[in-house]
């Protein structure tokens, strides 16, 4: 953002309310910090962390490509959440939550 | 002529053939047709009938040629007397005239044989195999072998056994002492001739053996040679050392040395180079090392200066090396110590040389970078680069980098490097030195080599993850392609486990700059009222060093319309996700309309809340205001304190003033300063002395770096230390898991290399980390040995 566009919309701003104004924000740079919406943050299969790659995506030292995480985050519908990698082994075992044994469908998946 | 089988009369056809032989022999004139009958005459022998004659004519000849080198032995001895060495009294020359002569004419006799040889002698001869492998005729004694041989070689072997063994001692001495002679003047060049020649006939005469093709050589000349050598060069070397300094000796052995491998080569055996030149190092080198060791120290440390007699001292000491090299690891042991010894001593001078506080971090890698390329250059220029002394130099380097005053908690070294690549990737205030992106590319990579000499990785990773976390958030890297390449340095160095948490940080910037562009769009799209100067970064969780708890705020309207926007265009375009604001590291930009002159004002987010909350009424209640924004505890004082500075806002009674987060009186009031004036257009807001929970991202910036480093330095060391615990713990189970039983310094090793790439280890907190895991019902002492650890699935 450079420093006319600022003025620009300054001026836009100044037409609409006049100078009763004693501030006028000009800029904001905000930081906010994501992380996935689950109750609790490790993985249960795998144990790492689900803001991290899953184990087995560590090893393989995966880049995360350019914004688009390749190790998300799954939650069935029991509300119970996983890394993706880690619950698509699993059902080829056992099509049942590690956590409360209901049958697993998936509820939402992370991105 | 018939080529069939008949009768022949030995005596009468011998007779003839012997005359030939005996001219054949004696290099005299034999016409062609009496060759060609002769050459007949040997088949005729070899197939006659009834009874083959080869054997007989194989022994007449034999007798025959021990005759005649009987007479040659006569003619070569002459008057001289055998006791004696002079080998200008001709026994040498007479002996060479004889053996060209024989040589010669020994090689002719064996074509005038070649039938006898081919069809009877080669019958008996032993295979190649035979002699590889070892059948029991060849291990018997070579003299006792009454096989025969081929008629050239029955003459060589008559020669050796009838000519030269009377006079081996002889020829010895001679041969000795004319080599001797040589090696101090250059003989003249008949003598030089005939010595050689004399030399190489007792290569020679055993040439066609397969086996101890050179023992006589070795006998006669060789080890005589290296025992007479070895005296003189021990003589030699020890009238050096006394005569002189170590420079005059090693300048001198030298061209001794050059001098003895030039003689060996123009007059002995080419396979006896080695032996001469390690006769040598033995005798002039070797023999000497303690007096040469106990001056290397000195020399390395002259050699080390820059002063003229520097280059001198470098040169004694390539001599030096070049000398003692080929004696191997233990002779180069002293010269070795000497330059580490050397190298660190000279590290320390320099990281001790006077430097302003303030420039420690590029004191401290300027340092580092001169002492490495200095001693890089002088090993690669004196001792050719050989790894001894690259190890020497790596060890010292090590040594220096993680130096750690008695005082020091831990080495300063990982903070200091962070801090000067900080500096290197921030942007420059206003013109700043000129340096160019290539410049710092270049100090950049060579920080790197720095960087590999650091023990505690672990602890330099944490101070760049803050530095990286500083400049991206706040937007103050001087080149986005630099950090990354950077980033791509260290992963080189270190591994992508090492800068893992670097690159999700970078790339969360490039993917929020995307995210800004599309929510821009997407207000446009809406035809949403846009947000002026609104822009956004969000972080992943963990992956950003930002510790502490976020300090709540209740922003207001102008802050809080586009960050609902925000929230509803980021829950539209992912899902699962979570968003908190962390306003602490928000800034804002705002504009003054009621000054005279405007000023603008940059500070963080609950500052402007602070600001933006007089925008309708002239005069707070401390407490009210404070409860509004919800700035609890210390931040409402850390973020109202600079505004107050500045004099934009008035303070009345206690407004709740300690950074303990004091509490402020019910009827302490804040106005806004209306007459507020500043001389500058810019004014920029800080809360400096942020506490080390939550400053994470700004400690150790600006002005009040000094005061914050030593807290936070304590502080990430305990943080540090559990982290490590953390890492040494998985790597016992790791290693337990695979071995299943262990013996404990086996066990140590094996933690010890395996953290090595971020850190050193100090075996006591192993043992910690190895009593937790016990505790922890992970592993179990072997119940019987007591030094055996064993896991527990």
């Amino acid at each position: 953002m450079s420093g006319e566009d600022f003025d620009a919309l300054d001026r836009g701003d100044n037409d609409g309310q006049k100078s009763d104004k004693m501030f006028t924000l000009k800029k904001w740079n905000a930081v906010a910090m994501w992380s996935w919406d689950v109750e609790c943050d490790t993985c249960a299969i795998c144990r790492v962390q689900v803001m991290d790659a899953c184990l087995r995506c560590q090893g393989e030292s995966k880049k995360d490509s350019y914004g688009k995480q390749d190790c998300v985050v799954v939650w069935g519908e029991c509300n119970h959440s996983f890394h993706f990698c880690c619950m698509s082994l699993w059902v080829k075992q056992n099509n049942r939550c590690p956590l409360c044994q209901q049958e697993w469908s998936i509820q939402r998946m992370g991105k | 002529m018939s080529l069939k089988p008949r009768n022949v009369d030995f005596t009468e056809t011998w007779t003839h053939l012997k005359e030939t032989v005996a001219g054949v022999v004696g290099l005299r004139a034999v016409e062609r047709s009496v060759w060609n009958t002769r050459f007949s005459d040997v088949y005729a022998l070899c197939v006659a009938h009834p009874e083959p004659l080869a054997d007989r004519l194989y022994d007449e000849t034999k007798s025959f040629l021990e005759e005649h080198v009987a007479g040659l032995l006569a003619r070569v001895r002459g008057s001289s007397s055998l006791e004696n060495n002079d080998h200008n009294d001709g026994l040498l020359t007479r002996y060479v005239t004889a053996w060209r002569e024989y040589s010669q004419g020994v090689a002719y006799l064996n074509s005038l044989y070649s039938y006898l040889n081919l069809q009877h002698v080669k019958r008996q001869k032993v295979s190649d195999a035979e002699i590889i492998y070892g059948s029991a005729a060849t291990v018997s004694c070579p003299e006792n072998d009454a096989r025969q041989l081929e008629v050239g070689e029955l003459g060589l072997e008559i020669w050796e056994r009838v000519l030269v063994r009377p006079l081996s001692t002889a020829l010895t001495g001679r041969i000795v002492s004319a080599l001797c002679s040589a090696r101090d003047s250059t003989p003249d060049p008949a003598l030089a001739t005939t010595l050689k020649e004399a030399i190489h006939s007792t290569v020679q005469v055993r040439a066609f053996r397969v086996r101890a093709p050179l023992q006589l050589y070795q006998q006669l000349v060789l080890e005589p040679y290296l025992a007479a050598a070895g005296a003189a060069h021990a003589r030699m070397a020890a009238a050096l050392l006394a005569a002189g300094d170590v420079a005059h000796y090693t300048r001198l052995a030298l061209q001794q040395l050059e001098r003895e491998v030039s003689l060996g080569a123009r007059f002995l055996d080419a396979s006896s180079a080695e032996q001469v030149r390690a006769c040598y190092e033995r005798a002039a080198v070797a023999a000497h090392l303690p007096a040469l060791h106990a001056t290397v120290d000195k020399l390395m440390r002259d050699a080390a200066t820059d002063e003229r007699d520097g280059q001198e001292r470098r040169d004694d000491l390539r001599r030096m090396y070049v000398l003692l090299r080929p004696l191997g690891g233990a002779a180069l042991r002293p010269l070795v110590d000497a330059a580490h010894a050397q190298a660190t001593a000279d590290g320390h001078a320099l990281l001790a040389q006077p430097h302003n506080k303030d420039e420690a971090h590029t004191h401290f890698v300027n340092a580092m970078l001169t002492l490495h390329g200095k001693y890089s250059k002088l090993f690669a220029d004196v001792f050719g680069g050989a790894q001894a002394f690259i190890g020497a130099l790596d060890k010292a380097c090590s040594a220096v980098v993680n130096f750690r005053g008695p005082t020091d908690s831990c080495a300063r070294a990982p903070e200091l490097l962070a801090r000067y690549c900080d500096c290197l990737l921030r942007k420059r205030g206003g013109g700043g030195g000129g340096s160019g992106e290539t410049d710092v590319d270049e100090k950049l990579s060579a920080a790197i080599v720095v960087f590999k000499y650091v023990d505690d990785k672990d602890v330099f990773q944490k101070y760049y993850a803050r530095a990286l976390a500083r400049r991206l958030i706040h937007q103050l890297s001087a080149s986005m392609e630099q950090e990354e390449a950077m980033i791509n340095r260290l992963k080189a160095a270190c591994g992508y486990e090492f800068t893992n948490k670097l690159h999700r940080m970078f790339t969360d910037v490039a993917v929020s700059a995307d995210l800004n562009a599309k929510f821009q769009q997407h207000l446009r799209d809406t035809n949403a009222s846009t947000t002026p100067g609104f822009s956004i970064q969000v972080l992943q969780a963990g992956a950003w060093p930002l510790g502490g708890a976020m300090a709540p705020l209740a922003p207001p309207q102008q802050l809080e319309r586009p960050a609902r926007l925000f929230e509803a265009f980021y829950r539209a375009s992912f899902s699962g996700r979570r968003l908190a604001w962390l306003h602490h590291l928000c800034t804002g930009e705002l504009r003054t309309r009621y000054t005279p002159r405007v000023c603008h004002l940059s500070a963080t987010t609950p500052q402007c809340a602070l600001l933006l909350s007089f925008e309708t009424v002239d005069q707070w209640s401390a407490r009210d205001l404070r409860d509004a924004l919800q700035l609890g505890g210390d931040a409402w004082w850390r973020h109202l304190r600079p505004l107050l500075d500045a004099a934009l806002l008035l303070a009345e009674g206690d407004v709740g003033a300690g950074d303990g987060g004091g509490e402020p009186a019910p009827d302490a009031t804040l106005a806004l300063n209306l007459a507020f004036s500043c001389k500058r257009t810019k004014l920029r807001l800080t809360c400096a002395n942020a506490p080390s929970h939550q400053g994470a991202a700004t400690a150790g910036a600006g002005a009040g770096a000094n005061a914050g480093a030593g807290a936070d330095s304590g502080e990430s060391a305990t943080h540090c230390d559990d982290d490590r615990k953390m890492y040494l713990q998985a790597a016992i189970v790791r290693i337990m898991k695979q071995r299943k039983v262990l013996r404990h310094t086996e066990l140590i090793q094996e933690v010890v290399s395996q953290a090595r790439g971020s850190f050193a280890p100090s075996v006591a907190m192993i043992k910690k980390c190895i009593e937790a895991l016990i505790d922890k019902q992970y592993l179990e002492r072997a119940p019987a040995a007591l030094d055996t650890y064993s896991y527990l699935a």
